[in-house]
């Protein structure tokens, strides 16, 4: 007799710790993506504690200027690196086939090795600290510091930083292969290019500038790596280099990673705030294009983080910097005008995408700043750019990371994360994130630099960097009510159902947590919120 | 706030009145801090606002911030205003279960939002680009030229000639008692910035200004310190990471009125040169003539006498790079007995070398440990 069943050893065998290790199911990838960002997240999270620490008073009082200049350079590496950008893919892994209603990624294998190379990588970074010295030339890694000449102050650690590197990129440029097939190849019948989520937009998008740039990170981290270790004179000036290469190579990638940083959380929040509201997008269309037009204008801003430098043509990069607010500007006002005339629904989701909207506002207009390239000189590597960067990559994305959390979790465990909990972690990490990073621009003007681990107390800087260490521990205190209601929820939460806040798009249409095939049959698709068409009547949307 | 009947407020509710409240001061302390300095009598921490400028370029800088700052606070406050209303106005009541109206777009409303703020941003890109034209500049005959040497971890000013070519005095102490950059109030300085290792950058906060100091380029600006502002210090800092000690590369500039800024650079000049310098073959001295090409030495080995001091007249012919002649005990990697400055060529030096005892030694340049050569001292 045929029988499809298999024996009870084999299934016995495929069951638990194994399955998950060896699984190609982009629900459980990406699960595994967020808990392994979430790892690294706490691992620099601990490394900037000892930073603000360091700096809450004038004197060295806890490490070596050694030891400080590796624990900011590798909390900003992994933070960005091994936190930021790998748990958007990891959202985008899990989210992006149950909205377009395909049964998983197109290369599943593929995706698994993407993962994989991730914890690899981060540990890699990180190895540095039992090897005699992590990288600790800032996440930057100019060289000729980073090269280790003329004084030997950065040891092996920096080698193991660039394999890292080249490994995660590598890992990246595979996901964003897998993203752009999965997205053209296997929508499902009437999903077409602009019935697609907002999220899928920007994910499509997030994939084409990790294509096109990550590559070029990786030829500067291998220059890097053949100066070091073979004799290159690529960067080196006393053998003909040029450190300014460096620069340029490494920017054109590393400020396009900005908006690989911001992207999938703009498309989770885009989410957000339709359900939240009960309408639609406001100015769909004008979301994708600029979207796209963020992605194109992002490859033409790279230098303006070398205004100082003397080696750069400014009036063309100061231009281009102001445009590319144009289109975030655009994005502002169509969330802006989501919520007006809406119905609002201030669970924690719409909170943290609430958060996200104010704190990136601010790290927008700090870009103007910046832009006005004499106003960079005063500003440029000072504490004001601190600020800037951490209202835009933690007031941006790791509240649409927090804001993504709280709406995908039911969906993804099947359980709801506790509501008054999640609004207290809010709170503790709305305010902490202000106190430790409002003052920074005070600072910055000030004349206070980046990466020093001590400064004068006649510099006046001694109230503001006791605030900014009071804030990051406060920041610190607000996981401990996120871990709280991850873990009691995960046991005892409430049931979510399938579609536990009424919204729009197809992965709502599908049990929590759906089955390994995703869906058991699809809604048709007539626009871009197929839920609620469904739910009430097409006519109703229009 | 809202017209709509009065609900008794959730739990929910209080949290976030109390986040948005939180929002409002934010807003509204940006706006304070702006124009309510609250420095202390040493710092110059004055709220969202740069310090006071000490230059001419400075000042002018400042102004476009104000500008920037005041348009940027206009959008935060009407945008954040908006967002505030939004929440505060549209909340859904318990209970109500209808939708709102399903508003897809508005032409129109975005038409108007991407022109209005191309038109902000082109706008603050000219008058930007009007203030660098003014700021980054560097005459062709400044009143006096200063050149700041940064290597890990200090400061070096040579002031130069007028036709910038020779130094007339280094001040090799960046700060302290006896040093720091003296420069002359209302006078505009041209300051050349070179390093001798890793990337640096010359900060001083008070003329909202800083310059990369990059191996291999040579980078210069002018300022002009405000003829007022003569008889103060600023302090000023490394702003690139340099190493680990990159937090203790200080320094002091000092405005001297242009009388006294003279009389100190002539008095040190005086100083440093109390007799005139010895003539360049003496009678005892033996002079070597080493020269580089091709990143090789041409001379593959030297003698000199034991026990006296001799020079080298080095000669590097190899246009852009940089070499010197370091002599090593025994091998190339030997102890380091005397190193020569590094410098590009074509160019010459003539090295004193102190006296060695006889014995086998190398000559090697520090920056090609390739280039190697024998010293025989007997």
């Amino acid at each position: 007799m045929a029988t499809t069943t298999l024996t009870p050893a084999a299934s016995a065998y495929r069951s638990g710790l194994y399955a998950w290790l060896t699984t190609t199911d982009h629900k459980k990838i990406g699960i595994m993506y967020l808990i392994n960002s979430f790892v690294f997240f706490f691992i620099a999270g601990l490394m900037v504690l000892v930073v603000r620490a360091e700096l809450a008073q004038p004197g060295l009082q806890f490490v070596t200027d050694a030891t400080y200049n590796e624990l900011f350079s590798m909390h900003a590496t992994v933070m960005i690196f091994v936190f930021i950008i790998p748990i958007l893919a990891g959202f985008a892994n899990y989210v992006v086939p149950l909205q377009i209603g395909a049964p998983d990624m197109a290369f599943p294998r593929i995706n698994a090795m993407s993962f994989w190379m991730l914890p690899l990588g981060g540990t890699l970074l990180l190895l540095g600290f039992v090897t005699g010295g992590a990288a600790a030339a800032g996440w930057t890694s100019y060289p000729p510091l980073s090269e280790d000449r003329p004084l030997a102050a950065i040891g092996s650690g920096q080698d193991l930083w660039i394999v890292g590197l080249v490994l995660i990129g590598t890992s990246s440029i595979l996901g964003a292969i897998n993203f752009l097939v999965t997205i053209f190849k296997m929508r499902a019948p009437g999903m077409t290019l602009f019935r697609m989520p907002i999220l899928v937009w920007t994910v499509l998008v997030t994939s084409v500038l990790v294509l096109m740039a990550t590559p070029v990170i990786t030829s500067a981290l291998i220059m890097l790596f053949i100066d070091r270790n073979y004799g290159g004179s690529f960067f080196d000036p006393r053998v003909g280099g040029d450190p300014i290469l460096y620069q340029n190579v490494f920017w054109f990638y590393s400020h396009p990673a900005v908006y690989v940083m911001v992207l999938p959380a703009m498309g989770m929040i885009s989410e957000i705030l339709p359900v939240f509201s009960r309408k639609p997008l406001f100015g769909y269309k004008a979301f994708v294009f600029a979207t796209a037009g963020i992605g194109a204008l992002g490859f033409s801003v790279w230098a303006h983080h070398m205004f100082t430098t003397g080696a750069v043509y400014l009036p063309f990069f100061s231009l281009m910097t102001f445009l590319i607010a144009v289109p975030t500007g655009v994005k502002m006002f169509n969330w802006i005008f989501t919520l007006w005339r809406g119905k609002l629904t201030l669970a924690t989701p719409l909170l943290f995408a609430l958060g996200f909207l104010s704190m990136f506002l601010i790290g927008g207009i700090d870009g103007a700043f910046s832009a006005a390239v004499p106003v960079d000189f005063a500003l440029h590597d000072t504490y004001w750019v601190v600020s800037h960067l951490h209202y835009v990559l933690f007031g941006g994305s790791v509240f649409g990371v927090m804001a993504g959390f709280y709406f995908y979790f039911p969906k993804m465990t099947g359980r709801m994360l506790n509501e008054t909990v999640g609004k207290l972690q809010f709170v503790l990490m709305c305010s902490g994130f202000n106190l430790t990073f409002f003052p920074m621009h005070e600072l910055g003007l000030a004349g206070m630099p980046r990466r020093i681990a001590d400064y004068s107390s006649a510099a006046g800087w001694n109230d503001l960097n006791m605030l900014a260490t009071i804030g990051g521990f406060t920041i610190a205190a607000s996981m401990i009510p996120f871990l709280w209601n991850v873990f009691v929820s995960l046991r005892s939460g409430k049931p979510a159902g399938d579609d536990p806040w009424e919204a729009n798009t197809l992965e709502w249409a599908t049990s929590s947590p759906p089955p390994p095939y995703n869906f058991d049959h699809l809604p048709e698709i007539r626009s871009e919120r197929p839920l609620f068409d469904l739910r009430h009547g097409r006519t109703a949307g229009h | 706030m809202s017209s709509s009947p009065r609900t008794r407020p959730t739990p929910g509710t209080v949290v976030t009145v109390s986040a948005v409240l939180l929002l409002i001061a934010l807003a509204a302390a940006a706006v304070a801090l702006g124009f309510d300095p609250l420095g202390g009598a040493q710092g110059f921490v004055t709220g969202l606002y740069p310090p006071v400028a000490v230059t001419e370029q400075g000042a002018r800088i400042r102004d476009l911030y104000t500008i920037v700052f005041l348009v940027a606070a206009a959008i935060f406050l009407l945008v954040e205003g908006l967002i505030i209303w939004s929440v505060i106005r549209y909340r859904r009541k318990p209970g109500d279960d209808t939708l709102p109206a399903q508003t897809h777009g508005n032409n129109l409303a975005e038409l108007v939002w991407t022109i209005v703020p191309s038109l902000i941003v082109v706008g603050l890109f000219v008058v930007s680009w009007q203030t660098l034209n003014a700021v980054d500049t560097a005459a062709a005959d400044p009143e006096t030229r200063i050149r700041a040497v940064a290597g890990q971890f200090q400061w070096q000013f040579d002031y130069l000639s007028d036709d910038g070519q020779t130094v007339l005095y280094t001040q090799s102490q960046a700060a302290g008692e006896g040093g720091g950059m003296a420069v002359p109030a209302g006078r505009t300085v041209q300051l050349t910035l070179t390093s001798q290792d890793v990337i640096h950058a010359f900060y001083v906060p008070q003329f909202l200004f800083k310059r990369d100091v990059v191996p291999g380029r040579v980078n210069q600006f002018d300022f002009k310190v405000n003829a007022s502002d003569a008889g103060q210090t600023f302090r000023g800092q490394c702003a690139e990471l340099c190493g680990t000690g990159h937090r203790i590369m200080l320094f002091e500039v000092h405005a001297l009125s242009p009388a006294d800024f003279d009389a100190w650079l002539d008095a040190k000049i005086a100083e440093a040169n109390p007799t005139p310098p010895p003539p360049p073959s003496g009678e005892a001295g033996v002079t070597l003539e080493v020269s580089a090409l091709n990143v090789a030495f041409e001379q593959a080995s030297l003698t000199a006498p034991a026990g006296a001091p001799f020079q080298i007249v080095f000669d590097n012919q190899d246009s852009g790079v940089p070499h010197n002649v370091a002599i090593h005990k025994d091998l190339p990697t030997g102890e380091e007995v005397f190193k020569g400055e590094i410098f590009s060529g074509p160019d010459k030096r003539t090295y004193d070398v102190a006296p060695l005892e006889a014995g086998a030694y190398a000559f090697v340049c520090t920056v090609h440990p390739t280039m190697t050569g024998t010293l025989t001292v007997e």
